[in-house]
């Protein structure tokens, strides 16, 4: 899973900076094309919920989401990780 | 599922300004309602008007926009006529102390089953920022352009002394607790009234130096006092701050209630 700010219904009050516990939404600095400045996503990997939630199979963390008064926060389903041969110089 | 399910996709985005506090309670409302497992078929919103009587029109279920102050007196009749239903009336403080105010009362006495969220933004948002009986004493508003002098009313204890049987107050940065006590008002039966104080940057914000959303949460936050700390406050014999607003359940009764469900 991994978070994902929808740019439609985001207003720009950046609340959802201010609950984050691991500070992952940052004020955004550009207006899109509506003129709302979204905030920007820090590393969103550090998110318990990303991570976790289909481990545990609930909501771990949230409130993010639940904030958010325009309903802009979700997670959206990962594809899945491929291996990937790296070749390792010595 | 997720409490996402229940709202009307097509609708959203809602009209409410950036950094309203309307929609963060709708969420946690929604968000208890889901943990409830009801129906959709079986809920019904009901709300008044003003700025948070709008939420009903954003969710998927059956749900009805009266007429000024007169959502707790549809949602009575809605209950008694279906007690299966599950009846959740929003409504905003405005429409609840003022215009509504004798129907909120008698709501409590009668203790019918139903459960109340109180958005309370503490002016009349919508039509552009009067006071309203629950604007603090001190704060502009249009009618109150030098600051107001009346005592503003306190909703939860006249809920508690009209005789609601679960009565608690929380504000929109407490969002976990505020669907925890949201779920508590949904389980209980008879009258259940939550009081969630919101901010309003628009109307509210602008006139009583909040004009930045951020600064008028964290006034929610730091002026909010726990009950159970204020009981310890009291116990010790020390002053309450008059400024802040107690927050957390303020009352869980079992009076015998009206319309529930057999």
């Amino acid at each position: 899973m991994i978070l994902a700010i929808d740019e439609t219904r985001c207003k720009g009050c950046n609340l959802c900076t201010k609950v984050c516990p691991y500070k992952i939404f940052k004020e955004g600095k550009k207006p899109n094309r509506r003129g709302i400045v979204v905030p920007e996503l820090d590393r969103p990997e550090r998110c318990t919920n990303c991570r976790l939630q289909q481990l545990y199979g609930r909501t771990l963390c949230g409130v993010c989401q639940l904030t958010c008064p325009d309903q802009a926060i979700h997670w959206i389903e990962e594809k899945p990780y491929e291996l990937k041969k790296v070749a390792i110089e010595y | 599922m997720s409490y996402e399910d229940w709202y009307r996709q097509d609708r959203l985005p809602h009209i409410f300004c950036a950094g309203c506090g309307n929609g963060t309670i709708i969420n946690c409302t929604l968000a208890a309602i889901e943990q409830m497992g009801w129906k959709k078929d079986d809920t019904v919103f009901v709300s008044g008007i003003g700025c948070s009587s709008r939420a009903s029109g954003y969710i998927v279920t059956d749900s009805l926009h009266t007429t000024h102050g007169r959502a707790i007196a549809f949602a009575t009749g809605v209950k008694m006529a279906n007690k299966d239903l599950n009846v959740v009336v929003f409504t905003g403080d405005g429409d609840l102390a003022a215009i509504g105010g004798n129907h909120f009362i008698h709501a409590c006495r009668r203790n019918i089953d139903l459960t109340v969220v109180c958005m309370n933004n503490q002016i009349y948002g919508m039509t552009g920022g009067q006071g309203s009986p629950t604007t603090p004493r001190g704060c502009l508003s249009t009618t109150t352009p030098t600051g107001c002098v009346e005592t503003p009313f306190d909703l939860c204890e006249l809920a508690i002394a009209a005789g609601a049987n679960y009565v608690s107050r929380w504000t929109s940065y407490h969002v976990k607790e505020l669907e925890k006590a949201v779920k508590a008002g949904l389980e209980t039966p008879g009258f259940s009234f939550i009081e969630a104080l919101v901010q309003c940057p628009t109307a509210f914000g602008r006139r009583n130096k909040f004009r930045q959303v951020a600064d008028h949460v964290e006034y929610l936050r730091s002026h909010s006092l726990l009950r159970a700390k204020r009981d310890r406050l009291i116990e010790a014999g020390e002053p309450v701050p008059e400024d802040m607003f107690v927050v957390g359940e303020l009352a869980r009764r079992k009076r015998p209630a009206l319309g529930v469900k057999p």
